[in-house]
């Protein structure tokens, strides 16, 4: 047990874990240049074994063995530095004050988590945020309130550790950073949001989540949707929905395919392969792809190879490939192909699309976003952009929300713990892409930044100074 | 008093080293009044600037000089380059500007390898077709399967391309036929549809700039036949443009310099706002102080090696005072053009460079004052080296075209370039500096007496503080990085590769701390750390841009590869000399 304990106290293991670590960052790195980003992230630094190849570290041309290295993963360093930052502060750090002055430096303690919870919920901003001017006052503000966190926190912890303030503080800083970071890793939502000139959207495109969605509109008060989420796409699985009367059996999923071709142009030996659908696929083709790479800075679009049934029957209605490319909002509104099927008398427009979530305030209420204008600057006399931005309509009855706002590069709206940044357009600058983000740890990296920043001074300052004093 | 007397020297020589080239030789009215073409405004890349800065900028990309010499030995400068070819004057096409390395392009555009590596644009006239066929076919493939020829062909026709569209922009059509008016007038308007130079400023009638050859064309007298409805009253500032080339083309100097002061007056009346900048601009251009500073700091390190070596403590004091001589005209050149740019110091790789060097340079004087007892000379060397190395990588990276470019949307945020980018950057000036410190550690210990005990403690208490300085620099600027792209895109973290490189930085002065905090390096082991440190830096400064992939890559080149792997196989072999045993060292420390 002494061992263990000790193994966990040393200096040494930090610097081991630091260096795997490096060893790690070095590798996902390189391995971007063949992999996408979201891929590497799960393999290298979202898990807890890590497989490195050793091609990776090598010219792609060279013929180097394609060696798989199992290596501690991101997740594992973590939790391990933690572990060991937590030991080595709680054996050699130990309280050095008591009587008056503790109970004052518990007190400081407890006003700074006071402070941080303050800033990380919201203490001071209001609820549409968005700037009409530069980011400059904005961003400093809100370094300003981290350091405000982080001073209380030195005061309690100058009263508590003495000399060993600032060496606390940045490590606790530091400890924050990583808790913050693993809580975005397990919770934040990315998504997008696309919208036309003129249009009212209220929902956003979860963009790492997929669904397949089939839309009925005989109901004249509402459309019925059903969904079928993307962890239930498997090779081989049927799908029994209440809802539809019929059933779906996935021949097989696709991580990427590629961009709808019309089949005459397609050579004969790659035709050969390509299976009998209906709808779109059977003038189209549309096959699997490799994923694609993070250097090429391309997104991968899934698509499923699916065969429907009539549930009463049993009778097929036909084989169809159903992509991610078919879906407007994937492809900036170039094109619209929803697969219809006509089952019972009904019409179901069907999509492989993403996830689509309807936009709630955090009262419950629905809301909505309307683009009035969409600005493409370019600087005089070249086609280098120079602005864009999306002046927008905000309406939200419910909460009695009702306001022109402008979202433009770098200057993002945040409202109903969303937030909406200026990310792309259409064709023609004909409508606006918004990259939308929920993230309520978002406020984390500023607090620690400063935290860390003001241990790390204060420590420097002494040891500076008191080289100073030896020196005169 | 005789090291006063040297150093008021030394400050006097410096001093008479830096003005030269300023002030422009003096031309009598019987003469072409270039000076003061050079001072036209142009806007080109979306930022305006005097001609001499498009013409430097040209030149530079098509030669990597800034002049040209002629083949009976005669000095060009690049504003009288550019107007002899716009102008069209027959000896434009014989200059020998443009520069072919690659001896596989050479081959295939039948030319003979030669010194220099120069050809003139008439040389090249026979095999364009065929260039701009490889050229196409190498852009069609795909970013991975391009070789070594296709990357270089692509480079080269890109240069080709940028300097006729640039010479396009200058054409006369007044004088075409007017069967080829209807083509020559799309030709124009793609032509518009690429960066061009426009030369004509906003007037009281029109508020954009314009391109030459398109407000000619509008005012061809045949234009309003083929159904354009416009004011075909001719624009007076083109003409006076065209006359003036035309006349520059004859050789007629009166009519030259009267239209050119006719050009220059009518700008003043209508938007004398046109000027502002533009003086200033090309003294920049001609003080060219960054090139020179570059040259003072490998004096001082030259200066400070013997007088460290030697503890000559006169010839530390002069490389002492050089130093700061060089820095001030280094300082102003960088607040130049933040002035005429308006953006922070740093936007790209080449102001990267020379921000490093600056500070490098400022923490070489700081170390110069504080240390200056126990391990005098440490500050004016790294000083040296830094300087004069920054500097150099600057200059092979002005090869792109304007330094002062403007900024793409997504980067285009002056809070975030001013902190994260000034924090981020110091960041890797402080590991250089402390890297550069154990180099000559290593260096003085293995290969002389010089390093006793009292300068080896001094030189590791520098490493050790600027590596504190590093830590703290390099953490902060990742994080407010960070912070930007949280506050750009909503993403705090994505593992970028240039997040990843800085984050390999902050982990690396981390470990060093560790590592010496936990008693498993002393002295010697620290400097072997720290050159381990110059390996990490320069790999996050430029190996990542290498890799072509994310956000931040806006700087790449072939060259830079291999410059990298050479650097980082010689800090490595640095780090083994480092880790002999003791006796082989000369200085035999005692760590």
């Amino acid at each position: 047990m002494k061992k263990i304990i000790d193994f966990f106290l040393s200096l040494k293991l930090t610097v081991v874990l630091l260096a795997l670590s490096m060893v790690l960052v070095f590798a996902g790195t390189l391995a971007q240049v063949d992999k996408g980003i979201w891929t590497v992230m799960d393999q290298y630094f979202r898990c807890f074994i890590a497989i490195i190849e050793l091609s990776i570290f090598f010219p792609r041309t060279w013929n180097v063995p394609n060696l798989q290295i199992p290596f501690p993963g991101g997740f594992l360093i973590g939790t391990l530095l933690t572990i060991n930052l937590v030991a080595v502060h709680a054996a050699s750090f130990k309280i050095q004050t008591n009587g008056m002055r503790r109970i004052v430096g518990v007190a400081m303690l407890l006003a700074g988590i006071l402070v941080t919870c303050g800033v990380m919920f919201g203490w001071g901003t209001a609820p549409v945020a968005a700037t009409d001017s530069d980011a400059f006052w904005r961003v400093f503000l809100r370094l300003g309130r981290g350091t405000l966190a982080a001073v209380v926190f030195y005061i309690a912890c100058v009263l508590l550790y003495r000399k060993r303030a600032g060496m606390v503080l940045l490590h606790a800083g530091i400890l924050f950073l990583l808790i913050g970071e693993f809580i975005t890793a397990l919770f934040a939502v990315e998504a997008t949001m696309t919208i036309k000139e003129g249009e009212t959207v209220n929902f956003i495109d979860h963009s790492q989540r997929l669904e397949l969605a089939f839309t009925e509109k005989s109901n004249p008060d509402h459309d019925t949707v059903t969904v079928i989420p993307q962890r239930k796409l498997k090779n081989g699985a049927t799908i029994k929905a209440r809802d539809l009367p019929f059933d779906i059996k996935i021949n097989r999923y696709m991580v990427n395919s590629s961009q709808p071709r019309p089949l005459q142009g397609i050579p004969e030996a790659l035709k050969e392969n390509y299976p009998q659908y209906e709808g779109y696929g059977g003038r189209l083709y549309m096959a699997e792809m490799p994923e694609v790479s993070g250097a090429t800075g391309a997104r991968n679009a899934p698509a499923v190879d699916v065969e429907f049934f009539d549930r009463a029957s049993g009778e097929s209605l036909g084989r169809y490939v159903l992509s991610l490319w078919m879906y407007p909002n994937f492809v900036n509104r170039s094109w619209d192909m929803p697969t219809n099927l006509k089952v019972g008398g009904k019409d179901y427009a069907t999509y492989f699309r993403f996830h689509r979530e309807y936009l709630t305030s955090p009262s419950g209420s629905p809301y909505s976003i309307k683009l009035l204008d969409f600005v493409h600057e370019k600087y005089e006399g070249t086609q280098m952009p120079k602005d864009f931005a999306s002046q927008i309509h905000l309406i939200n009855q419910g909460d009695d929300v009702d306001r022109e706002l402008r979202i433009w590069m770098n200057n993002p709206l945040r409202y109903a713990r969303q937030t909406f940044y200026q990310s792309g357009f259409l064709p023609d600058d004909g409508g606006t892409v918004l990259q939308v983000v929920r993230n309520d740890t978002w406020m984390i990296p500023y607090l620690s930044c400063m935290i860390v920043f003001v241990g790390m001074a204060a420590q420097f300052v002494q040891s500076f100074s008191r080289y100073l004093r030896r020196d005169a | 008093m005789r090291r006063t007397i040297t150093n008021i020297i030394v400050v006097i020589l410096a001093f008479w080293f830096f003005q030269k080239g300023i002030r422009p030789e003096e031309q009598t009215e019987t003469e072409f009044q270039i000076n003061a073409f050079a001072h036209l405004p142009v806007k080109f890349d979306g930022r305006k600037k005097p001609i001499d800065t498009v013409a430097r900028n040209l030149l530079t990309v098509l030669s990597s000089k800034q002049s040209v010499r002629t083949d009976s030995g005669e000095k060009i400068e690049a504003v009288q380059w550019l107007l002899d070819n716009i102008a069209g004057r027959p000896e434009a096409v014989d200059y020998k500007v443009i520069r072919i390395e690659s001896l596989d392009v050479l081959s295939s555009l039948g030319l003979e390898e030669r010194k220099r590596f120069r050809y003139s644009y008439r040389e090249l006239l026979p095999s364009l077709t065929k260039l701009d066929g490889a050229a196409r076919s190498a852009f069609a493939k795909e970013n991975k399967s391009r070789d070594l020829y296709d990357r270089q062909v692509i480079k080269l026709a890109n240069k080709l391309y940028l300097f006729q569209n640039v010479m396009s922009s200058f054409e006369d059509p007044s004088s075409i036929p007017q069967d080829q008016l209807l083509g020559t007038a799309q030709r124009y308007m793609q032509l518009e549809n690429y960066s061009i130079p426009l030369v004509i400023p906003p007037t009281a009638g029109n508020n954009r700039w314009r391109p030459l050859m398109s407000t000619l064309l509008a005012a061809h007298p045949a234009m309003s036949s083929i159904g354009h409805d416009v004011d075909v009253s001719a624009d007076p500032l083109a003409v006076h443009m065209g006359v003036m080339l035309a006349a520059y083309r004859e050789g007629n100097v009166d009519v030259f310099n009267g239209e050119l002061m006719e050009f220059g007056a009518r700008i003043q009346t209508d938007s004398p706002a046109v000027f502002e900048k533009i003086s200033f601009e090309v003294f920049y251009n001609r003080l060219s102080a960054f090139m020179k500073s570059a040259q003072l700091y490998l004096l001082v390190f030259v200066l400070s090696c013997f007088g460290w070596l030697f503890r000559k403590e006169g010839l530390l004091s002069a490389a002492r005072v050089l130093m700061v001589f060089a820095f001030i005209p280094h300082t102003f050149a960088i607040v130049a053009r933040v002035f005429l740019s308006g953006y922070p110091p740093v936007t790209n790789l080449y102001s990267s460079a020379i921000f490093i060097g600056w500070a490098a340079v400022a923490a070489g004087i700081i170390i110069e004052f504080c240390f200056r007892k126990k391990a005098g000379g440490i500050g004016n060397l790294v000083a040296g080296v830094a300087g004069f190395s920054t500097l150099l990588i600057a200059h092979f990276l002005a090869g792109d075209g304007d330094t002062m470019e403007q900024m793409r949307a997504v980067l285009d945020t002056r809070f975030w370039l001013a902190t994260h980018v000034i924090t981020v950057t110091l960041g890797y000036m402080a590991t250089f500096v402390s890297g550069t410190i154990a180099v000559f550690y290593i260096f003085s210990g293995l290969f002389t007496r010089r390093l006793d005990e009292e300068t080896e403690d001094g030189m590791y208490r520098m490493m050790y503080g600027t590596t504190c300085f590093a830590l703290l620099l390099s953490f902060v600027g990742t994080v407010l990085g960070g912070l930007w792209a949280d506050d750009s895109w909503g993403r705090f973290w994505g593992w970028d590769p240039k997040e990843n490189g800085a984050l390999l930085i902050v982990i690396w002065n981390a470990i060093m701390l560790h590592a010496r905090y936990g008693k498993m390096v002393m002295h010697r082991g620290f400097a072997v750390m720290a050159v381990f440190g110059n390996v990490v830096t320069a790999w996050s400064w430029f190996g990542v841009n290498q890799l072509s992939v994310g956000l931040h890559s806006y700087g790449f080149t072939d060259s830079a590869s291999f410059t990298l792997a050479i650097f980082v196989v010689v800090q490595m072999v640095i780090c083994l000399a480092g880790l002999t045993p003791a006796k082989k060292w000369k200085s035999g420390t005692t760590q």
